[in-house]
């Protein structure tokens, strides 16, 4: 579909290209994306070697069970301005009488919110490069650990984006957008499932929704170094689902 | 003030007016690029536009005119793509808004109202963006590129951010942006809010230059600023399209009655007032 490019019309790819290269450029623009990696590289880092001097272990597996309640509160971060600055500003008139469709509108800023957050990534690299000179860690578990880690940002990214779109302000989309991350991840923690499995103990709620809703099943067998086709799925059927209900959403919200 | 030959009869009647073709002197063999038909929009329980009918063709310069809130915006969105009429239809270049957005927007240079921009962004990068985003690349961008920065003398400030601009700049900015890709359906929506008087009339030369083989719709409220730069003009008060006349016409209604030009207009703004 991309090859063929017809006059004043971008084919669907370079479409969505030229859309994330703007966004990315607008996240350096603001320096948004030199503090937000900056904050992000001295907390994983410091937080990890920590963790490291104590146990002493060659492996990362400190630095990933710690990433999931960081990312509730650095996702947000990324993805709260992608709609609401565009609802704020106006220029979201602009974009969407552009000559592209409304998904790769969405498709363009994803991918340059993902492109940020793989910028964090890239900055957590220090930690499996001093574990390659002090010791041979299992670099299989590793790079298990951050594909996990790729697909639940990716997740993350996926309903701030759309709360950014619903909410229309800032402020309340970095709330929203925490209070659903810290949901996925809390549901995941062996107390709060005990404690909602004694609410109402016939239905058992919170085994429920561990087993269905809960990121932190999913994402911890990645940790382990498990990948498993079911949750695969799960991820990319959330990004998904939040990727469809945000185009749906832009649909709607024409009126 | 105008070029314009013969027109006969004023055009104040407001049913008239929608289902008539524009009586715009021998131009009626272009094609027709804005088709706007019974074109309603309501919003909750207020109708920001209610049946409004108007055609412009080719190589027609048409001045949308109202108070502010008359509802001007809310049709130029419709034809832009950007809201849905609840009912009516909108063809821009033959293609329908809603059934096909894409065709219309690829046809269609549009400046918003409050003509937002990504402020952070540099000038240059701006355009550029604009460029590529509608498929432009290589020396065709480079060089249409040039061609609005110089229309829109721009080259001063290409290396700033959008929002180190003035209002002049800006204003221009988003004018060049949006005849980057040499439209051939233009809307502007109050473009020269904000200009001094002497970027307002080299807006003005520059308009009439762009008006062979495009249709040019623009709004603004100010009768002066209409007059200078159209034949044609469209009047529209609480969402209806009140007269579709000429400034002849109008001249001549305002001769007959031995009142200026601006009354002319306000006499036909409240009668519309009344009916609604």
């Amino acid at each position: 579909m991309s090859a063929t490019v017809a006059t004043h019309h971008a084919g669907y790819v370079e479409g969505i290209r030229i859309i994330a290269a703007r966004e990315l450029g607008a996240y350096f623009d603001s320096s948004i994306a030199y503090v937000y990696t900056i904050a992000f590289v001295i907390l994983a880092n410091s937080i990890f070697m920590n963790e490291f001097f104590l146990t002493g272990t060659v492996d990362m597996t400190a630095f990933f069970d710690l990433m999931p309640l960081l990312m509730v509160l650095f996702i947000p971060a990324v993805t709260m301005r992608l709609w609401a600055e565009e609802k704020k500003t106006r220029t979201i008139e602009l974009l969407l009488t552009l000559p592209i469709r409304t998904s790769q509108a969405v498709m363009g800023k994803y991918i340059a919110a993902l492109g940020l957050f793989g910028l964090f990534l890239v900055g957590s690299l220090p930690i499996p490069i001093m574990l390659l000179v002090l010791g041979s860690p299992d670099l299989g578990l590793i790079i298990s650990g951050y594909i996990g880690l790729l697909l639940l940002g990716g997740m993350f990214l996926g309903f701030g984006m759309f709360l950014s779109a619903i909410s229309g302000d800032q402020i309340v989309a970095f709330v929203l957008s925490a209070i659903v991350g810290f949901a996925f991840v809390l549901s995941g923690q062996e107390q709060v499932v005990a404690v909602l499995d004694g609410l109402i103990p016939a239905l058992s709620i919170g085994t429920v929704l561990y087993e269905n809703f809960s990121v932190m099943p999913r994402y911890d067998s990645f940790v382990r170094g498990v990948i498993d086709i079911g949750s695969l799925t799960y991820f990319v059927l959330f990004i998904g689902l939040f990727l469809w209900l945000n185009v749906q959403l832009l649909e709607r919200q024409r009126t | 003030m105008t070029d314009h030959q013969g027109a006969t009869t004023a055009t104040a009647d407001p049913k008239r007016a929608a289902k008539e073709a524009p009586k715009d002197s021998g131009r009626t063999d272009q094609p027709v690029m804005i088709d706007a038909k019974d074109v309603t929009k309501r919003y909750g329980s207020t109708l920001a536009a209610d049946r409004v009918s108007f055609e412009i063709r080719r190589g027609e310069i048409v001045g949308f005119l109202g108070p502010n809130g008359a509802g001007k915006s809310t049709v130029l969105k419709t034809i832009s793509t950007w809201l849905p009429p609840t009912s009516g239809t909108v063809e821009v270049a033959g293609f329908d808004v809603q059934k096909d957005p894409l065709a219309v927007r690829q046809r269609l240079g549009y400046l918003p109202e409050h003509n937002a921009m990504y402020e952070t962004m540099r000038v240059d990068r701006f355009l550029r963006f604009m460029g590529k985003v509608r498929g432009m690349s290589g020396e065709h961008l480079t060089k249409r590129t040039n061609w609005v920065v110089g229309k829109c003398q721009l080259e001063a400030v290409l290396g700033k951010r959008i929002n180190q601009c003035s209002k002049g700049y800006r204003q221009r900015i988003g004018l060049a942006a949006s005849l980057l890709h040499d439209p051939q359906v233009i809307l502007l929506d109050e473009p020269t809010h904000g200009l001094d008087p002497l970027q307002v009339a080299a807006f003005r030369d520059f308009i009439r230059e762009l008006r062979p083989n495009r249709a040019i719709l623009f709004s603004s409220h100010i009768l002066a600023e209409v007059m200078a730069t159209c034949e044609r003009l469209l009047i529209i008060n609480l969402g209806k399209l009140l007269a579709d006349t000429t400034v002849t016409e109008l001249r001549a209604v305002a001769d007959e009655k031995n009142i200026s030009l601006e009354e002319a207009v306000l006499e036909i703004v409240r009668k519309g007032g009344k009916r609604t």
